[in-house]
C-alpha cells in the first residue's frame, strides 16, 4: 500500500527555508507567547510521531507514553538535583524511559491487541504510586505531592528551550522517514496487515515490535525531559497523568493514523485548539473528547487520511511527482 | 474484610465482564459509567433527600437507557471501522463523563454518607463495616439475577448466542446490533449498582472511575472471560489482595499492590482461571 502513495519530489530547499525561518524566531523578537505555542507543538509533534510509529504502523496501542515522560522527566530532574547542568540530563531521561520500555515489554509483550492496551494503560498508574511514596532526592520540594523543582533553569532563555524542541520535533519527523522507509519499517507494515504471515515469511515479530516500542520511548523521554526543563517543576499527578495521552492521541487521530504527515496536521490543530480553549479551561477536556468521538465516528483516517481520498489531491500530487 | 470487599468489586467488574464477553470490546469507560451511578445517588440524597439503595429506582433506568445509546449509536458504528476505534471512542466517552462531573460536581471527594454507612459489626475478633457486608450480599444477589436471566429469557438466550458466535446468532434471525446495544445497557445499570454501593463504601471524585476501571480489568482477567462465577472469585481475589497489601505495605501502597497484581494477571494468566 505504501508503495502506491506518490511522494512529493519538490527537494528539501522549501523544508530548509521553513526551518531556519522557525530557529530564527526568537533571534527576530517573536512574541514570547508564540515562542511558548510553538514550543508545545515541536514537544507534542515527538510525543504524536512515536504515539503514530506504534499504534499506525506497529499495531500496537500503547496507552502509557505518560510513562516515559514522567520518568525521563524526573531522571531529568534528580540529575540537576545532582549539580549537574539541565541538558546534560536528556539523554540519560530518555536512556532511562527506554530501558523501562524494556523492561515492561517482558510482561505487556506476551499480551495481544486489546490486552496490550489494557496492560500499558496500567504502567502510568503503577509509576505514579511509586513516586508518591518514594523519595529519590531530598530537599526542600519534598513533601506533598512529592513535586521538585528542576534546579538551575530559572535564569535560562526561552530561545534556548525553544530551539531544543525545535530539535526534536524535527528530529522526529526525520526518524518516522527514516524507520518507515528501513527494513524496520517494512517489517512493521507487514506485521500490523497479518502478524502471522509476518512472523511465517521470516520476520522477527517481538524483535521488531520491541525495536519500535523502544525507540518510541526514547524519543518520547526526550521530548518530555525537555518539556520539564521549560515547566522547571515536576510532580507525580501530572508527570504520569493520562492528560498526556488525551493531547498525544488526539493529535494522532485528527491527523490521521498511519499517515506521516497526520502528526503534523494534528499536533497543529490540537496547539490551535489550546490557544482558542484556553480561556475555557473547565470545559477544554469535554471538548476534546468529543472531537475524539466525532473524528472516530465520522473520519476515522483523520485529516490526511481524508485528504487523500479526495481528486484534488490525487491529481495534484500526480503533478508533483511528474515536475 | 477483603473477602467482602472482593464483593464490590465483583459488581463493578461484572459490567465490564459482560461487555467484554458479549460484545468483545474493552469498555474503558466503565469505571466512569459506575462514578456517574455513584453521583446518582449523592443527588437523589443530598437534593431530593431520598435513601442512595432506594435512588435505585431512578439509577438503574437512567444508566441503562445511557448505555444503550452509547452501544447502538457510537460503539456499534465503531466496531465496522476497527477494534482500535472502539477502544479510541471508549477513551473519548470517558473522557467526555469525567470531566462533564468535574464541571457540575466539582473535583473534591463526596461520599454517600448515610446512618447506616457508618454502622459496623462485629464478628469474632474483628470489627467488620456493615457495608462491607452489604456488598456482598448485593454481590451475590446480582450475579444470582444474572445468571438467570442468561438462561431463561429469550433475551439473555440470545445474548449468549450472540457471545457464542456472532454470525452464527446473526443467522438465526437475531439482530446482533440490538444484542449488544441491550448487553451495554444491561452492563451500565450494574454500573448504577455498582456506584451507590461503591459510594457507600469509599469516599469517590470525578476522576476515581480510572482506578476501579483498572482493578475491574484485572478482576475481569483474573476471573476468566465471561465467566460470572470467575468474575466473582476475581473480585475476592482482588479485594484480598489490597486489604493484605494495605495491612503489610501501609494504606498509601495498597492500590499499588492490586495494580501490580493486574499487570503480573495479564502477563501470565491472560485467560484467566475459568477461561474458556
Amino acid at each position: 500500500m505504501k508503495t502506491a502513495i506518490p511522494r512529493l519530489r519538490g527537494g528539501l530547499t522549501p523544508l530548509v527555508a521553513v526551518l531556519v525561518v522557525l530557529a530564527l524566531f526568537p533571534i527576530i523578537g517573536v512574541p514570547r507567547v508564540w515562542l511558548l505555542y510553538l514550543f508545545l507543538f515541536f514537544i507534542y509533534l515527538a510525543m504524536a510521531n512515536m504515539w503514530n510509529l506504534l499504534a499506525g504502523y506497529s499495531g500496537l496501542i500503547s496507552l502509557c507514553p505518560a510513562a516515559f515522560i514522567g520518568l525521563a522527566g524526573y531522571t531529568m530532574t534528580i540529575m540537576t538535583w545532582l549539580g549537574l547542568p539541565y541538558y546534560v540530563g536528556i539523554i540519560p531521561g530518555a536512556v532511562v524511559a527506554a530501558l523501562f520500555a524494556g523492561l515492561i515489554s517482558i510482561p505487556v509483550f506476551r499480551m495481544k491487541g486489546i490486552y496490550f492496551a489494557i496492560g500499558t494503560l496500567v504502567v502510568p498508574e503503577i509509576l505514579r504510586f511509586v513516586f508518591l511514596l518514594w523519595k529519590p532526592v531530598g530537599g526542600p520540594m519534598d513533601g506533598l505531592g512529592r513535586g521538585y523543582t528542576v534546579q538551575g533553569v530559572a535564569d535560562v532563555p526561552m530561545a534556548e528551550i525553544y530551539w531544543l524542541a525545535l530539535a526534536v520535533g524535527v528530529a522526529s519527523v526525520f526518524l518516522m522517514r527514516a524507520i518507515l522507509r528501513s527494513k524496520l519499517g517494512t517489517g512493521l507494515a507487514a506485521i500490523r496487515d497479518n502478524d502471522d504471515t509476518a512472523a511465517s515469511s521470516g520476520i522477527n515479530v517481538f524483535n521488531l515490535k520491541l525495536y519500535s516500542f523502544v525507540i518510541a520511548a526514547f524519543l518520547t523521554g526526550i521530548a518530555g525531559a525537555v518539556f520539564y526543563i521549560y515547566q522547571g517543576f515536576i510532580e507525580p499527578m501530572s508527570a504520569f497523568s493520562i492528560r498526556w495521552l488525551i493531547t498525544i492521541m488526539l493529535a494522532t487521530v485528527i491527523g490521521g493514523e498511519a499517515t506521516e504527515e497526520g502528526p503534523i496536521a494534528g499536533t497543529i490543530i490540537v496547539v490551535v485548539l489550546y490557544f482558542l480553549l484556553a480561556r475555557y479551561a473547565n470545559i477544554s477536556l469535554i471538548i476534546q473528547g468529543v472531537i475524539l468521538v466525532g473524528i472516530m465516528l465520522l473520519a476515522p483516517q483523520g485529516i490526511m487520511g481524508s485528504i487523500r481520498k479526495t481528486r484534488a489531491y490525487r491529481s495534484l500530487s500526480r503533478l508533483a511527482t511528474r515536475l | 474484610m477483603g473477602i467482602l470487599l472482593g464483593g464490590l468489586y465483583a459488581v463493578i467488574a461484572l459490567g465490564l465482564s459482560l461487555v467484554f464477553g458479549v460484545v468483545r470490546e474493552i469498555n474503558i469507560a466503565h469505571g466512569d459509567l459506575v462514578i456517574l451511578g455513584s453521583y446518582f445517588g449523592y443527588v437523589a440524597m443530598t437534593a431530593i433527600g431520598i435513601d442512595p439503595i432506594l435512588s435505585l429506582i431512578g439509577g438503574i433506568p437512567l444508566l441503562f437507557g445511557l448505555g444503550f445509546i452509547i452501544q447502538k449509536y457510537l460503539l456499534n458504528r465503531a466496531f465496522r471501522i476497527s477494534l482500535d476505534a472502539t477502544l479510541i471512542i471508549a477513551f473519548g466517552i470517558s473522557i467526555i463523563l469525567q470531566n462533564t462531573y468535574q464541571l457540575i460536581w466539582t473535583p473534591f471527594p463526596q461520599g454517600l454518607t448515610t446512618s447506616y454507612a457508618l454502622e459496623s459489626f462485629t464478628f469474632g475478633p474483628v470489627r467488620f463495616p456493615l457495608t462491607y457486608l452489604l456488598n456482598f450480599v448485593v454481590a451475590l444477589l446480582v450475579m444470582f439475577f444474572l445468571r438467570e436471566f442468561l438462561k431463561r429469557t429469550y433475551l439473555g438466550r440470545a445474548i449468549r448466542a450472540a457471545a457464542q458466535d456472532r454470525k452464527a446468532a446473526h443467522l438465526m434471525g437475531i439482530d446482533t446490533d440490538q444484542v449488544y446495544a441491550y448487553t451495554f445497557a444491561i452492563a451500565a445499570a450494574f454500573a448504577a449498582i455498582a456506584g451507590i454501593f461503591l459510594g457507600l463504601t469509599f469516599p469517590f471524585t470525578p476522576i476515581s472511575g480510572m482506578a476501579y476501571l483498572i482493578i475491574a480489568l484485572g478482576v475481569v482477567v483474573l476471573g476468566g472471560l465471561g465467566s460470572i462465577l470467575g468474575t466473582f472469585i476475581g473480585g475476592i481475589a482482588f479485594g484480598l489482595a489490597q486489604t493484605l497489601g494495605g495491612y503489610f505495605l501501609g494504606v498509601a501502597a495498597q492500590m499499588l499492590v492490586a495494580y501490580i497484581m493486574v499487570l503480573v494477571v495479564l502477563a501470565v494468566i491472560p485467560r484467566g482461571i475459568f477461561g474458556r
